[in-house]
């Protein structure tokens, strides 16, 4: 039985291009499904600009800056430099607070490019490739951000080539056990992950060992085909990075008999090159292209595929995909673009999760560390655990499988949020704005409410000041008395025009504390109220 | 059909059908009978999941294969003389000493082979066989949570209420279970530390119909939930008491069972604990490749047995053996044979472990077969479906009636005797040695007596300690076997009473302790 059968569903599966009304709603709910926070400006940019322009910004990916040294333990790149090509220490400890710091400077780094983020669907597709080729940390820092680096070369490039890459980068070889398959002991991790989570997905098993896709005799002859992949240079005192080497003597050189899921073709010997021969096989099922969309669909469109999704929607971003040989930009503009996806009844269909959450506050009120590099470092790395706490370690996916929320039914997103994580959230958004800041460094990490209230339509004006802040906070329209109650806390229960009289001196007085301060804590009222609200958890 | 059974049946059958025992139309008895076992009803069961697939053979290991174990693993298995005999052939990993001590003391349960028909070596798909009990890909409800629909149909809506105040279920640490994933909610309330306070602010909130809707609903249910259960687990957690010194503050899962002592000292009405051990998928580096004794696998069993130990140790010290057991599972067991990588591969079946003083026998299944070539990718055969070890669970420990644990499974259920140890073996034994026996005893709001008889008249009392009838439970002929007489104690007040049974062949009496 499926508990939401009562769910109104949407109204058009079209994937023809939307045409309708082009409004702050439309447009912030793009930005909301492909960025984690964008500010009120960057929606009214939106609204101004259209949807083709808009689409077309957020499918660019940046040139980004490398991830610096902010910790003196790292024994060989200086503060203030990077170390992504720094050889370690030869002295095991100092490797390992080498290690230490540079796992810290990348977690760090990798949360400021989130809190950063350009008009662009990076930070974004850079998650659900994490989540898709969910390696973890390996021992050696460069590996992990060759790894990060990687995903996001590729975020919007050819799956297939994608797959190519990640099947022999020295992060996935240590994580699936590459690394140790060899002729004289095939391991059958990375082969089973390949074929089950990465590339055609698992259907129901339909006989012994037979997943409807591929069969175990599959999975032992990919393994086969997969051997003779080492990793060297790991913490290596010489190499600028640890690399994948191919060593023939370890791979097996027999024919290999792949299942009739494949035409029960025979995959014969060709050393380094032959997992990519593999790869080219596995991407002849069209399966392929439908598994993936249908991730991709989750992602950003809403994780209950109806049966009506599964035939209208699927198949044709499957094609798409096909039809441009696994690209993954066409099927990600297609979709962003579709009528389906602006269809109203899927607004607010899934929860945020931890890093949207804290940066759909932290961003979208265009506030973020801003202290030095050590502080802001720490702080980013203040943020990184708190993602953790609520379930979300951007770098360690809980399995191979990636996030629950994005895979196990029936409650997907609704994970997110239990009574333990409730908790935490509504204890960060007093923290981070009327509390008086996280502490960090002798320093406080909270948002910039001036800042904000500034960025507004028309600050003056406590009308519009909460309706922007809908705009922004919340996926769909609130209540009338919802939003009464939020104006109430901004106004102190003054007439608006009080309102008005204290952001006008505020703004008469630049520097005067007098002024600025009743302002900014009005604002924070409400900012603690709205991210405590249940429609604030959605997007 | 044999007493013990016969007896069990009485306790479980319901108030509106008239029932006779040995002739006697029990609706004419002037105390009206009490329809349904209390004893399951404060009963608290803990789930330890084993997460990645556990290497069974070196956890669990059949000494009569050992020969045959060295040809298929000889880099993972563990020297024979380090093995910690249970029986003549079967012994435990060396490092799990505490859980050694506990089978030897009667409170450790293995049973072997478990599994399912045509297994699956994908984790994510076994784990969800595993936490739905259901081999059905479309069924996503938990095993725990379809047991839990049929007992509150409607939750979450109206929970909690003055009837059931506390969380159904707890699972530690930031993620509720599968296992109690129910229709409309999980019945799962995570939970990483019961003292800490909850007071969130709670929203009014429109369920519009769309998906939109939906999670609102979710949420502001949540949140009064958490608020309420929240202030339960609180008010537990300061009522309640740990007392053992074995737990080891740097061990997590002891941290968590002693939370979960904790809260059961206190008097919280959770039936059931979740726990979660990561790391078991142990491809690689199992072992030490200087020692096979030690290693990631042997960190892993180290952790689960001291904290079950400790976990144990507290509860017989805080008097609560008998109202409280457990079991660990694990989406797979690993191949026989070992790789190069000093590891193992995912595998097919493999033992699980019950742990309390209520467990009725110390192995249950016979000791795997190993054979003495490797078959490649060939893993351990199934024996015991775990479906059946489920429903035995709930059948055995919650004393759900078998009639309504059909249902809740595909299979056609196996009922095994895993954890029914308490339910009447101690009375039973109590009463060869004395003829009459009250149970359970002390007692809340009824009790039972059970007497033997020739054909003569009977006629059994209560009376307080002043000599003064306050009950009276039977007055009659009856015919002769031994009968079992249940009767409500809603009226009398708290303290120690005597049950008078007078019968022409000579009477007896016992004491009976009325609690609240």
């Amino acid at each position: 039985m499926n508990p939401d059968l009562s769910i109104e569903e949407p109204v058009s599966l079209s994937m023809v291009p939307y045409t309708g009304a082009w409004t702050k709603s439309e447009a912030a709910h793009l930005l909301r499904r492909t960025m984690f926070g964008a500010t009120n400006q960057q929606i009214l940019d939106a609204v101004s600009n259209g949807m083709n322009t808009t689409v077309a910004s957020l499918l660019q990916i940046p040139v980004i800056s490398d991830p610096l040294t902010y910790d003196s333990n790292d024994a060989t790149s200086a503060v203030g430099t990077t170390w992504i090509t720094s050889v370690y220490p030869s002295d095991v400890t100092n490797a390992q607070l080498t290690e230490n710091a540079r796992i810290k400077s990348l977690a760090a780094w990798i949360m400021k490019r989130v809190n950063t983020e350009n008009l662009s669907i990076a930070e974004k597709m850079c998650v659900f490739w994490q989540n898709h080729f969910s390696a973890t940390v390996a021992s050696d820092a460069r590996a992990t951000y060759n790894y990060h680096m990687l995903l996001r070369s590729h975020a919007l490039g050819n799956f297939k080539q994608m797959v190519k890459d990640v099947t022999i980068d020295p992060c996935m070889l240590l994580f699936l056990n590459g690394a140790t398959n060899t002729l004289y002991s095939p391991n059958e991790n990375y082969a089973r992950e390949l074929l089950e989570l990465f590339t055609i997905g698992k259907g129901p098993q339909i006989g012994p060992g037979d997943y409807t896709n591929y069969k175990e005799e599959d999975v032992a002859a990919g393994a086969k085909i997969l051997t003779g992949y080492l990793v060297d240079g790991l913490r290596s005192t010489t190499l600028p990075s640890p690399v994948a080497t191919y060593t023939s003597f370890l791979h097996d050189t027999s024919t290999k008999q792949l299942s009739t899921h494949f035409g029960s073709v025979t995959v014969p010997n060709a050393g380094a090159n032959e997992y990519s021969n593999y790869i080219d096989i596995i991407f002849q099922q069209p399966q392929v292209a439908t598994y993936i969309c249908t991730k991709l669909y989750r992602y950003f469109v809403n994780y209950d595929l109806t049966p009506a999704v599964m035939t209208d929607v699927i198949p044709e971003m499957a094609a798409t995909m096909i039809a441009n040989n696994y690209d993954i930009l066409p099927v990600v503009e297609q979709l962003l673009k579709s009528e389906h996806f602006y269809d109203v009844s899927l607004r607010g269909s899934i929860i945020r999760g931890p890093i949207e959450l804290l940066f759909g506050m932290f961003n979208a009120t265009n506030s973020g560390p801003n202290f030095n590099l050590a502080i802001d470092s720490e702080m980013y790395l203040t943020l990184y655990w708190l993602a953790e706490s609520m379930g979300q370690a951007y770098a360690t996916p809980p399995s191979v499988a990636g996030w629950i929320e994005y895979y196990q039914a029936p409650a997907f997103s609704k994970l997110w949020v239990n009574s333990t994580h409730i908790k935490t959230r509504f204890d960060i958004a007093n923290y981070i704005t009327v509390y008086p800041g996280i502490p960090v460094g002798g320093q406080n990490l909270k948002l910039n409410a001036l800042a904000f209230v500034d960025g507004l339509s028309l600050p003056s004006d406590p009308v519009i000041v909460i309706d922007d802040m809908c705009d922004v906070f919340f996926p769909k329209a609130i209540s009338t008395l919802q939003k009464t109650t939020l104006k109430f806390i901004l106004t102190n229960g003054q007439p608006d025009f009080e309102w008005t009289i204290q952001y006008n001196d505020y703004i008469a007085n630049p520097g005067n504390t007098t002024f600025s301060n009743p302002v900014k804590q009005r604002i924070e009222f409400v900012l603690a109220r709205i991210f405590q609200m249940p429609e604030f958890q959605t997007i | 059909m044999k007493r013990r059974n016969f007896v069990k049946n009485v306790s479980l059958a319901s108030v509106a059908a008239p029932f006779v025992l040995k002739d006697i139309n029990f609706q004419a008895i002037e105390k009206k009978l009490f329809n349904y076992s209390k004893s399951a009803e404060d009963r608290v069961f803990v789930i330890i999941r084993l997460n990645g697939g556990n290497d069974g053979l070196n956890t669990v290991i059949p000494l009569d294969q050992y020969d045959n174990l060295m040809i298929q693993r000889p880099n993972v298995v563990v020297p024979e003389t380090s093995i910690l005999s249970l029986t003549p052939t079967l012994g435990l990993h060396p490092i799990m000493t505490g859980m050694q001590s506990m089978f030897n003391n009667g409170k450790l349960s293995i049973v072997q082979n478990v599994g399912y028909p045509e297994q699956n070596r994908s984790h994510f798909r076994s784990m969800d066989i595993w936490s739905t009990g259901m081999l059905d890909i479309n069924e996503t409800r938990g095993w725990l949570g379809r047991q839990f629909d049929n007992d509150y149909p409607n939750y979450p809506e109206d929970y909690p209420n003055a009837t059931y105040p506390d969380p159904f279920a707890i699972s530690m640490g930031y993620e509720v279970s599968a296992t109690c994933q129910g229709l409309m909610a999980n019945f799962s309330q995570a939970l990483e530390d019961p003292f800490a306070a909850v007071n969130l602010l709670s929203s009014t909130v429109v369920n519009d119909g769309t998906y939109f809707g939906s999670h609102m609903e979710y949420l502001s249910t949540l949140i009064d939930q958490t608020n309420s259960y929240g202030a339960q687990i609180n008010a537990a957690a300061n009522a309640g008491n740990t007392l053992s010194t074995l737990y080891d503050a740097n061990n997590p899962i002891a941290v968590q069972l002693r939370y979960v002592a904790q809260m059961i000292s206190g008097g919280l009405k959770t039936k059931v604990y979740i726990l979660n051990i990561n790391g078991f998928d142990t491809h690689n580096a199992q072992v030490s490749s200087t020692d096979t004794t030690a290693g990631e696998h042997a960190n892993l069993l180290k952790t689960l047995s001291d904290a079950v130990t400790a976990f144990q140790n507290d509860l017989q010290l805080l008097g609560l053996e008998n109202r409280v057991a457990g079991m660990t599972f694990s989406e797979f067991g690993r191949q026989i044979a070992s790789n190069a990588s000093d590891g193992t591969d995912h595998g097919d079946a493999a033992p699980l472990f019950l742990f309390g003083s209520c467990i009725n026998s110390g192995v249950i299944g016979p000791n795997p077969t190993i054979g003495s070539t490797v078959v490649d990718q060939a893993g351990v055969p199934m024996q015991i479906d775990f479906r059946d070890i489920y429903a035995s669970i709930l059948k055995d420990w919650f004393e759900v009636p078998m009639a309504d644990i059909q249902p809740l499974f595909e299979q056609t259920v196996t009922f095994y005797q895993v954890l029914g140890a308490c339910n009447l073996r101690v009375e039973d034994e109590e009463f060869e040695r004395n003829r009459i026996l009250v149970f359970p005893n002390p007692a809340t709001s009824a009790s039972s007596v059970r007497f033997d008889a020739q054909n003569e008249w009977v006629k059994i009392e209560v009376y307080d300690l002043t000599g003064r009838s306050v009950a009276l439970v039977f007055d009659g002929n009856i015919e002769q076997g031994t009968h079992t007489i249940p009767f409500e104690l809603h009226d009398l007040q708290a303290g120690e009473y005597i049950v008078f049974v007078q019968k022409e062949s000579g009477s007896q009496q016992t004491k009976l302790v009325k609690v609240k």
